[in-house]
């Protein structure tokens, strides 16, 4: 297990994903700073900047880039024949399987300590009055975190069918489109995957989008309930790979 | 030459998803607001009831920017990774036809599916349309049309620079980065000055014509075209 976590590292080291991952943060750094700059928070502001910035970075960016990730951890093995040459070495599929996705989640660990970053970046460069929020802040970037775990698991599985790098991601535009409708809808915004990093990150008062006042356990239990189901899905069409 | 190229490149996308995507995009976007407009009728129906067809129009044309933005990057990525995936470029370019119509076929063939996307999407709208139970002697035919074409020739230098970025990079991982980085930016597009190229989809400037926003993106797209040829005709092919 461990040696395969130390192969995918070669692998990764030195491609541009470094740069990838802190494509979103530095994006959302920018119109933290522009769109929080001059406006008179009373001592809210940290939480408006948490606000826009988590909008525009988990409502279709987040998502997406869980499929970029994805898409990279399977880039070589599509090249050239590598599936074969990968899996007639003596490793378990299962144990690749798992390390891979273990790679995408920790890439997006990292985006979203990036974004951690980028916030109290913002914050300071700003002079933000009051304390920080740490609880409000570490509860939005780790839900973010926590969303991303099913979408991960069925990116990896359709990453692992789809030889083309732009088809897995197609697949997952499509699923995270309908985030434009649904984050609007207190009806069904609770209930679909793709929706759920948003309403994750956007802090829980206020800022009247009207699908996030809700439970965690219904946002766990949905988050929770796709995970298993895109993981064992994924999981068992890798085992039955013909490479 | 170009129109051979070109046919060719039609012959290399079969198989290829790219049409099935070409013809999704349209259909996801009017399906998406088949939903909305099911499951919201009477609330939408209030809502527009003076111009349901203007409703109807206006709701498409905010889901249309940013999936003609994501689209336009995916396909040139997928284009473009029929060579990459089998190591086909030195064979692409060793063969007798000038570089710069190969990078030219391929910011073609990206142009003309997008513009069937627009094409059925119009097609989809009207549909749509006639399901809800408007009034077909109504359709502001002028209007539909113009909110669909027109972001599209808004955003033809986009289209040509995901091709260039797609064809140049290996790894497909920084043009569909730059491509999401892009819908995201459009979205917000019309915040910036008139100068930024992501504000003209939008359609919106200083003057109020819709045409001076299609006028330029026309024009960068094809002084992009142009550069894109003289780099790529440089390249070296490994």
């Amino acid at each position: 297990m461990l040696r395969l976590v130390r192969s995918e590292w070669m692998k990764l080291r030195r491609t541009v994903i470094w740069i990838v991952a802190a494509a979103s943060p530095l994006l959302a750094g920018v119109v933290g700073y522009a769109g929080t700059r001059g406006t008179d928070g009373e001592g809210a502001e940290w939480m408006s900047a948490l606000a826009l910035m988590a909008a525009l970075h988990a409502m279709l960016f987040l998502p997406l880039l869980t499929g970029v990730f994805a898409a990279l951890l399977c880039r070589f093995e599509h090249a050239g024949g590598g599936w074969k040459q990968l899996l007639a070495l003596p490793v378990s599929r299962t144990q690749l399987f798992a390390v891979k996705y273990m790679y995408v989640m920790f890439l997006l660990l990292l985006t979203q300590l990036l974004f951690l970053a980028a916030l109290l970046g913002v914050g300071a460069a700003l002079g933000f009055q009051g304390p920080v929020p740490w609880l409000a802040i570490l509860r939005s970037v780790g839900g973010g975190w926590v969303a991303c775990l099913p979408l991960a698991a069925l990116q990896l599985g359709v990453s692992t069918a789809l030889p083309s790098f732009a088809a897995p991601l197609a697949v997952n535009v499509v699923l995270t489109m309908p985030n434009l409708l649904v984050m609007n809808s207190s009806t069904y915004g609770p209930y679909y995957p793709w929706a759920q990093p948003l309403l994750a990150m956007i802090p829980m008062e206020g800022h009247g989008m009207a699908a996030i006042n809700l439970s965690a356990t219904t946002l766990f239990g949905v988050i929770l309930g796709s995970f298993v189901v895109f993981l064992t899905a994924g999981w068992a069409y890798f085992m039955r790979k013909p490479v | 030459m170009l129109a051979r190229i070109l046919s060719a490149e039609f012959l290399k996308i079969r198989g290829k998803m790219l049409w099935f995507l070409a013809v999704l995009g349209p259909l996801g976007v009017a399906g998406l607001q088949g939903l909305n407009y099911g499951l919201r009728y009477d609330y939408l129906m209030n809502l527009y009831q003076d111009d349901p067809w203007g409703g109807l129009i206006r709701d498409v044309s905010a889901l249309t920017l940013p999936t003609l933005f994501i689209g336009l990057a995916i396909l040139a990525s997928m284009a473009a990774g029929i060579e990459h995936q089998t190591n086909a470029w030195k064979q692409t370019l060793a063969l007798p036809v000038p570089k710069t119509a190969v990078f030219a076929a391929k910011a073609l063939l990206n142009v003309l599916l997008l513009f069937v996307s627009s094409t059925l999407l119009a097609v989809m709208t009207i549909a749509l349309g006639a399901t809800l139970g408007f009034d077909l002697g109504d359709i502001p035919y002028g209007d539909l049309l113009q909110t669909l074409y027109y972001p599209f020739f808004a955003a033809l230098p986009f289209m040509v620079l995901q091709v260039w970025l797609s064809v140049t990079l290996a790894n497909q991982a920084v043009p569909l980065t730059v491509g999401i980085i892009g819908m995201i930016v459009a979205m917000f597009g019309s915040r910036f000055d008139d100068w930024v190229p992501y504000k003209w989809p939008h359609l919106l400037n200083g003057a109020g014509e819709p045409l001076y926003s299609v006028l330029a993106g026309a024009a960068l797209g094809v002084v992009l075209l142009l550069a894109g040829m003289a780099q790529f005709a440089r390249k070296d092919v490994s």
